[in-house]
């Protein structure tokens, strides 16, 4: 029986030293976590593939986790497993403050990068990039800048005997425009078309940034909500939503479905990010904007959803994660729309990456230059629960009697708090 | 086969080996030890022999609770140093407020601070106060567990305790029968928490059953999934339809364990089958049925799988061991999972006592009354 | 235990008042057993079926049990679904995680369970009684009260996204239940049986082994099934604990095809002939092991 076990467990080390001998002579492997479904897996697996062949120094290989992405992801960082590589969404972002993600400023390939290429932090829109930093240090490199846009059905303005939306704009013409397209088309008495869709989306920033308000102040120091210009874009978000005299209500939109019911071209202006495929629906002849101005600045200031690539601090090969990092953002920016990179905000590259959005091109680079990305820090998501569970949530339900200015001063000190 | 697929299982499988070995090490050293200081052979190869569930219990049991209950004092997200807050977390939970009125004709929650709900309102005379709590994830998934507990428990044992009284009764293919209603207890339990998804989807095949029956009384389909008043309804079926094979097969091995004597001694003073049932099986059985309360009871407290797989609107909650598993490893706020956990903990000892204090009136053991 | 073949089953049927009466009682209890068997296969044949069903007859109005056509295709489309999107996530993989964490993890727990059971039995020492009912109390602890530190436990052990949490735990007698089953069988054997085997010079180990183990054999055979059924069944462990998708056993694996694949238009055919796949293997062992396996999940509860 002893002998037994021991002749067992003298074999299995041996095969066991054997294999981890044979493992270590294989080049160095990079592996990428994404939350990438199956079909953008397969596009990304194109890139891939055209990296590993172009060089020997390392194999990328790609692990998507399409399913409860960020908890398995936050799982492997606290345990010290997992990828070399991740994607991390703007609001995922702010795990880099735990210290899980290599500085960039360690990698020889950011460092050292030629101008213009994803390696040149200078080369990103400073707003975009300020997602990915801390303390200082850039933590990952951006791979898309989505700025909101306005898509709109040009056949319902038509019947309705209106222009369309042009540049220069403002929240009083969207309003207007709006009210005139919710109608009664068929006459029963009970409004079937729309002239805007809300249901908390898009984000009420786009409104207060326009208006000269602040979400958090630029340092991070105070939550001024109660300021006038927050107060006037809120109030403005909140005359969009659920508003019978230009938008469907809370039930009709949970039984015909968000995006579908502007699909279903019962909605005449939608706000989306610029690479949805609202302006390619089969019979749907459909334009693209810029967000309203506000009137009073004149700002066509817009909320850009942004997503990067992080280098996992406990990996086995900094370099290599460093050169595949790079390789593999100057990919997907060829691939992925918008760009988040100055040199590349151009209609032909746009054009170049997503041919399908050549119609839009123009104007979907044009909001591009006014984006912005959410003021992301360490304990962003508790700060991004309170301000919901508080304050949007309540006024946007209609759960509170109180006005916008009035919950705001009573919620910012609560708010305060969140802020490191 | 490749190489990855071996590096994966081969050194899990040496620390399995190395681990047993290791134990049965120190199993070996436990008795020596003992033996070295005079205890006899007996009680020596006793205390060797539960060695292994010692270890196990002072680490994975006594130290993780006094770690979690630590924990519970603590903000933690796994990446820092865990930071004390005192009883933070515990208050955050039991934001409860008690305001007095102004008015008697005053609306509760104008009284109430923000976003707290009205538990209980007292006015005497022309005032009077009223208690509130804030609503939060946590109480909601509460009070969706808590009904869940104790409506499925009692049901599902007395439908156990049905199916077992008419499988005792003299049916043919008694086997199969036993076979067949164990049947959803064999089931893993992610399959049918998916297989219920499907079946009450608002196209599925319960509405579709229902549909001749809602037509006529000109009902719309219930949405199980979206409305939060369905969510325990729905809960509550699925469990029972698991909960009666795993009783009853117990519960029918006590009923042919009890002497037909017995049955006999109510046949001569006249008894009918109801005194027989009162009188001899439900005492019989009660021990039998004691312990199937205190077994569903823990287990309807922790239903996981199907909160993984059946989604609730916000509003009704969802199970609490679920909410703890969120709270912490979607969240990243271990502290106040921890604290989570630990009241979960305590609701699970207070209504097993609550049973155990009560089985002195109900539960009939036979050796109690043979010594009295 | 002894009370079970014992006693003969006695109903109230024994002495029946008229023969009339004896046929309509007989008719509701049959008919009662039949709606009750009813309410247990139709969401199992359900399940079935649609696991043979195409994307197309899955909603519709009229219920129907039959596929027409039938796609037994279903049972390996799921698999290649499951691959395109991750190349690691193939069915022997999958299954072979499934097996490799079911089976360790069932060795160890009646292996450790049967040891402790039979020190909590067979011999007497000072504080036995005392640790027993608190190994028994241990029940009530919910796992999740356990699992933040017991994920630090693994995390500084630097094991977590591997199996070692799902395994070798095992061998430290992790399940109270079983314990407790087994010593109540171990309860039952005469002590003539192993004093006449000391006389012999059998020393603890050998009694045990061959003594012992021969001798509970059937409650041994329930306390596998139900130990493999648990394991192959387990969810909440392997979702703690792994995060690598080709590292997931069976009910992770479900898991991601629920949330990625079929998040937005729910395909039930694939999903329930997943559900079938991972039920099957239980159900076979439970078949086949039916009668052991009841009579064991008796012990504890009848005498509880």
């Amino acid at each position: 029986m002893k002998r037994l076990t021991f002749t067992v467990v003298t074999v299995l080390t041996l095969i066991a030293l054997t294999f981890s001998i044979a493992l270590a002579q294989d080049p160095v492997t990079i592996r990428i976590s994404t939350w990438a479904g199956v079909d953008e897996a397969a596009e990304l697996q194109g890139l891939i593939d055209e990296i590993n062949a172009s060089q020997t120094g390392y194999q990328i290989v790609h692990e998507p986790i399409p399913s409860e992405y960020f908890t398995q992801v936050q799982t492997q960082l606290a345990g010290g497993t997992g990828a070399d590589l991740y994607w991390m969404d703007q609001n995922q972002m702010a795990i880099a403050s735990e210290g899980v993600f290599l500085p960039l400023s360690q990698c020889d390939a950011v460092t050292n990068a030629a101008p213009m290429t994803a390696g040149d932090l200078s080369d990103y829109y400073p707003g975009i990039l300020a997602v990915n930093q801390n303390d200082g240090e850039t933590y990952g490199l951006p791979w898309i800048a989505q700025p909101v846009v306005v898509y709109f059905n040009r056949a319902l303005f038509d019947a309705a005997g209106l222009d369309y939306p042009q540049d220069g704009w403002t929240w009083d013409d969207f309003t207007e425009t709006a009210m005139a397209l919710t109608q009664d088309t068929d006459g029963d008495g009970e409004t079937d078309q729309w002239g805007f869709i809300n249901n908390g989306w898009p984000p009420p920033t786009i409104f207060i940034w326009q208006a000269g308000g602040e979400l958090i102040s630029p340092d991070f120091a105070s939550v001024p909500i109660d300021s006038p210009e927050f107060v006037r874009g809120f109030e403005f978000y909140l005359s969009t939503a659920f508003n019978p005299e230009l938008s469907p209500s809370r039930e009709i939109i949970s039984e015909q479905g968000f995006n579908e019911m502007f699909k279903a071209g019962v909605i005449a202006m939608f706000m989306g990010g610029a690479a949805d495929d609202l302006d390619r629906v089969e019979g749907l002849d459909v334009g693209v904007i810029h967000v309203p101005a506000n009137p009073e600045t004149g700002s066509i200031t817009t909320f850009a959803w942004n997503a990067s690539t992080a280098i996992n601090a406990n990996t086995a090969h900094p370099q290599e994660a460093c050169d595949a990092l790079v390789a593999i953002t100057e990919a997907i920016q060829g691939w992925k729309i918008v760009s988040p990179r100055i040199s590349q905000a151009s209609v032909e590259h746009l054009v170049a990456s997503e041919p399908r959005k050549e119609a839009n091109a123009e104007a979907i680079i044009a909001a591009a230059a006014d984006m912005r990305a959410l003021p992301i820090f360490g304990n962003y998501a508790e700060f991004d629960a309170l301000f919901w569970s508080e304050f949007w949530g309540p006024l946007l339900n209609g759960e509170t009697d109180l006005s916008v200015a009035e919950l705001a001063a009573e919620v910012r000190a609560d708010l305060e708090d969140t802020l490191p | 086969m490749d190489l990855g697929v071996l590096n994966t299982y081969l050194p899990t499988l040496i620390r399995y080996v190395l681990v047993a070995l290791g134990l049965g090490a120190v199993m070996l050293l436990v008795y020596r030890v003992q033996l070295r200081f005079g205890i006899k052979q007996e009680a020596a190869a006793g205390r060797a022999l539960v060695t292994p569930w010692v270890i196990g219990f002072l680490v994975f049991n006594l130290f993780t609770i006094g770690a979690s209950l630590y924990l519970s004092f603590t903000d933690y997200n796994l990446f820092r140093a865990p930071e004390w807050v005192g009883t933070d977390n515990y208050a955050d939970l039991f934001d409860i407020s008690a305001v007095p009125l102004e008015s008697a004709s005053q609306r509760s929650s104008d009284a109430l601070p923000r976003r707290h709900d009205e538990i209980i309102r007292v006015t005497v005379g022309d005032s009077g106060f009223v208690v509130g709590a804030r609503e939060s994830d946590f109480w909601r998934s509460m009070r969706l567990t808590v009904i869940y507990a104790v409506v499925t428990v009692p049901l599902g044992l007395a439908g156990a305790l049905g199916v077992a009284l008419l499988l005792n009764q003299k049916v043919r293919f008694i086997g199969l029968w036993r076979v067949l209603y164990y049947l959803p207890a064999v089931l893993p339990a992610v399959a049918t928490a998916l297989l219920w998804r499907w079946m009450f989807s608002s196209s599925g095949i319960v509405n579709a059953a229902l549909s001749p029956f809602l037509n006529f009384f000109g009902l719309p389909a219930p949405q199980w999934m979206t409305n939060p008043g369905l969510s325990p309804v729905l809960f509550i079926i699925i469990s029972l339809w698991g909960v009666f094979g795993a009783n009853s097969v117990i519960l029918l091995a006590a009923l042919k364990g009890i002497p037909k004597e017995l049955y006999e001694a109510v046949d001569i003073d006249g008894g009918a089958d109801w005194a027989k049932f009162r009188h001899v099986t439900l005492p019989m059985l009660s021990p039998a049925l004691f312990y199937n309360l205190v077994t569903s009871l823990i287990g309807a407290l922790q239903a996981f799988e199907v909160a993984a797989f059946i989604p609730t609107p916000a509003d009704a909650g969802t199970f609490l061991n679920w909410q703890i598993y969120q709270e912490a490893f979607n969240f990243r706020n271990m502290g106040m999972a921890s604290a989570m956990a630990w009241i979960l903990l305590m609701l699970i000892i207070a209504l097993t006592a609550l049973v155990f204090r009560s089985s002195s009136a109900w539960v009939f053991y036979q050796g109690a009354r043979e010594g009295a | 235990m002894s009370t079970i073949s014992q006693s003969r089953p006695l109903t109230t049927f024994d002495q029946p008042p008229s023969q009339r009466r004896f046929n309509i009682r007989r008719v509701i209890i049959y008919a009662l057993l039949l709606f009750g068997a009813a309410l247990v296969l139709i969401p199992f044949l359900w399940m079935i079926s649609t696991s043979l069903k195409t994307q197309d007859q899955l909603f519709v109005r009229q219920i129907n049990f039959i596929p027409n056509p039938a796609v037994p295709a279903n049972y390996l489309e799921v698999w290649n679904r499951l691959s395109s999107i991750n190349p690691g996530m193939t069915v022997w993989r999958i299954l072979g995680n499934t097996l490799f964490i079911t089976i360790l993890a069932m060795i160890g727990e009646i292996f450790s369970a049967s040891l402790v059971a039979y020190g909590f039995s067979r011999f007497r020492w000072k504080g036995r009684d005392t640790l027993f009912a608190i190994m028994l109390a241990t029940i009530m602890i919910p796992g999740i009260v356990t699992r933040v530190p017991g994920f630090l436990i693994w995390r500084s052990l630097g094991l977590l996204d591997t199996y070692d949490p799902l395994t070798w735990h095992s061998l430290f007698a992790w399940g109270p239940i079983y314990i407790f089953l087994m010593r109540q069988f171990f309860n039952t054997i005469p002590r003539e049986i192993e004093e006449a085997a000391i006389i012999d010079g059998a020393n603890t180990f050998q009694i045990y082994l061959y003594i012992m183990l021969p001798l509970i054999k059937p409650i041994l055979l329930a306390i596998a099934v139900l130990s493999f059924q648990g394991n192959w069944n387990n969810f909440q462990g392997p979702l703690l604990y792994l995060s690598t998708p080709e590292k997931f056993p069976l009910a992770l694996a479900m898991r991601f095809f629920d949330q990625s694949l079929s998040k937005e238009a729910p395909q039930w055919q694939y999903m329930m002939a997943m559900a079938t796949m991972m039920a099957a293997p239980v159900l076979a062992i439970y078949f086949l092991a039916q009668k052991q396996f009841l009579e064991g999940i008796n012990v504890g509860g009848v005498k509880g």
